[in-house]
């Protein structure tokens, strides 16, 4: 579980970035953040991850077994820990492209090896038979060998979500996942998280209100660094407006088919090969 | 072409006015620049093309070369090969630890200014200053020349390894720091494997100027091929001195095709593999 309490961040200037952010993610929700551009949502994240150090207020997480990390007050080796247990699904491009696919998915799991053992053997082979099993869950098990470099978008962003699963991580967080992808390749990808949330919670930055509605459990709308909704994913034309202002056109795109059109991009049919997605 | 197309506004042709203006006086002041530094130096055009001609008419004393010398310059040789081997792998090895401190987006202030600061010195250094200083403190011999060549290296590679790893996008080093993965492992998994290769084809490169150094720094105390040149000039045994010469040639030449070849390799696959 992640409870987020009153987050508040600004610049030396006094402009206020985030004015008191407060959700909860609970076991078994898909959580969408919606918010038109630089409203404060990859900054929450960020300093969730601890990546950026938030004025005042909290963030902690709960594990399962009860324990619990201070996300924004930990540092160090507390810090480590802490983000162990929290899977960044980041943007595909921010794979290692000189690595190798496997070598990318396996990083997900530096912290829970000896870094003596990290530096000098690498891991086990049993360990990347497990990172294969990653691959094959996004359907990338072939790319096991390739240069991340050489990918393209769509499958460089499956990686990136087989490093987050190899993490085994007590929840997922996603900043914009799908925001540089065609429209089948990010139905395929929400199709890929969904399942996910079933077992470990997700949070995820979503710049499409026809796919947090369609797959998320609940949406968060963050407006000028403060929560503006939190609540059921479908939200009004109305409600919208209210959120995304002037940027309602570009975010309202059509909604893409159902199933990936024939004769686009030949990627994998992710969803088809998952149990329980919707149909 | 374009020029040709658009119309000539007022403020165009104004804008090449004085973009002509300014060529002008670059040219001038070049110029100047050159004709005062040759009256400064006392270059004397008129004296200076029979004393090229008689100098070109001294290079009859270098032939033939002496080929019964060749056995003698092969150990210099491998002398200088080896001043050059030894202080190379030294150099790329201080200049990583070196580079990892001073990158910014590594190394905290307080490691990363004096990390920056010895590699700016040794990049101000020339390299026979540091060799006689070094001779002067620790004797004639290879030894001195090896450091020198080290030092030189981490002048060089430091400062190219802490720039590269600089450029690297931090949302790439945040995404390894992120699965909870320490600095060295964020090192060891993001860093070395972005520069890696272009730090190899640098090292390598530099392995180049350090043979080439090294011939060099033989004249001047550090022994091997650059010795024996020197001396062979010094007892006026000419033709001993082009044989010299032509090892030289031979070694520097044939550093440089494998050299060249390992650059390219490194380069196209990323690696030695
Ligand atoms: N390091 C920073 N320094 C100054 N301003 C920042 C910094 N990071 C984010 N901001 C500002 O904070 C606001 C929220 O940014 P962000 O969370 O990235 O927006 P988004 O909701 O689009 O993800 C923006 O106005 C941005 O300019
Ligand atoms: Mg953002």
């Amino acid at each position: 579980m992640l409870h987020v309490d009153r987050l508040t961040k600004s610049l030396p200037d006094g402009r206020v970035l985030l004015n008191g952010i407060s959700f909860t993610v609970s076991r078994g929700e898909f959580v969408g953040i919606l918010g038109a551009s630089g409203a404060g949502k990859s900054l929450t994240l960020r300093c969730i991850l601890g990546l950026t150090k938030a004025d005042a207020g909290s963030a902690r997480l709960v594990e399962p077994d009860g324990r619990s990390f201070e996300l924004t007050s930990c540092t160090g080796r507390n810090q480590r820990e802490a983000r162990r247990r929290m899977g960044v699904i980041f943007q595909g491009f921010n794979l290692v492209k000189r690595l190798r696919v496997l070598d990318n998915v396996m990083i997900g799991r530096l912290a829970q090896i000896h870094p003596l053992r990290s530096w000098l053997y690498g891991f086990t082979d049993a360990e990347a038979e497990e990172a294969v099993q990653a691959l094959r869950q996004v359907k990338m098990e072939t790319y096991a060998d390739r240069v991340t470099g050489s990918l393209s978008g769509g499958e460089m962003q499956r990686v990136a979500i087989a490093r987050a699963i190899f993490q085994r991580p007590s929840l997922f967080l996603a900043d914009e996942p799908i925001a540089a992808l065609d429209p089948s390749n990010s139905l395929a990808i929400m199709k890929l998280l969904q399942p996910l949330s079933r077992t470990t919670p997700v949070l995820g930055v979503f710049h499409q209100p026809e796919m947090t509605a369609r797959f998320c459990t609940r949406v968060i709308a963050i407006k000028r660094g403060a929560v503006v909704y939190d609540g059921a994913p479908g939200l009004s034309h109305a409600e919208l407006e209210e959120i995304y202002g002037d940027e309602l056109m570009q975010v309202l795109r059509p909604t893409p088919p159902a199933a990936p059109p024939a004769g686009s991009e030949p990627g994998p049919a992710v969803g088809l090969l998952l149990p329980n997605h919707p149909s | 072409m374009s020029a040709a197309l658009s119309i000539p506004t007022a403020t165009a042709r104004a804008d090449r006015a004085r973009r002509a203006w300014r060529i002008v006086l670059a040219a001038t002041l070049m110029g100047a620049l050159v004709v005062g530094s040759a009256i400064l130096c006392r270059v004397d055009v008129v004296g200076f093309l029979p004393g090229l001609f008689q100098g070109l008419s001294v290079l009859r004393f270098f032939f033939p070369p002496d080929v019964g010398s060749l056995a003698e310059m092969v150990g210099p040789a491998l002398v200088t090969l080896l001043l050059a081997a030894v202080a190379t792998p030294f150099g790329v090895a201080l200049s990583i630890l070196f580079g990892l401190a001073g990158a910014a987006n590594l190394s905290p202030a307080w490691l990363r200014a004096p990390a920056r600061g010895v590699i700016a010195v040794e990049r101000a250094l020339p390299e026979i200053v540091v060799l006689l200083l070094l001779v002067a403190a620790l004797g004639v011999g290879p030894f001195p020349g090896v450091v020198t060549l080290a030092i030189g290296s981490v002048g060089m590679l430091g400062r190219l390894f802490a720039d590269a790893i600089e450029e690297i996008d931090a949302r790439v080093i945040e995404s390894v720091a992120c699965v909870g993965a320490s600095r060295w492992q964020v090192v060891r998994y993001a860093v070395l494997p972005e520069v890696m290769p272009s730090f190899l084809a640098n090292a390598i490169f530099r392995f180049e100027i350090n043979l080439r150094a090294s011939v060099l720094l033989g004249a001047v105390g550090a022994g091997g091929i650059g010795l024996e040149l020197q001396k062979a000039m010094a007892l006026l045994e000419y033709e001993r001195a082009m044989m010299a010469v032509l090892v030289t040639l031979a070694l520097v030449f044939g550093a440089e095709r494998i050299s060249d070849f390992l650059r390219r390799r490194v380069l196209e696959k990323g690696g030695l593999r």
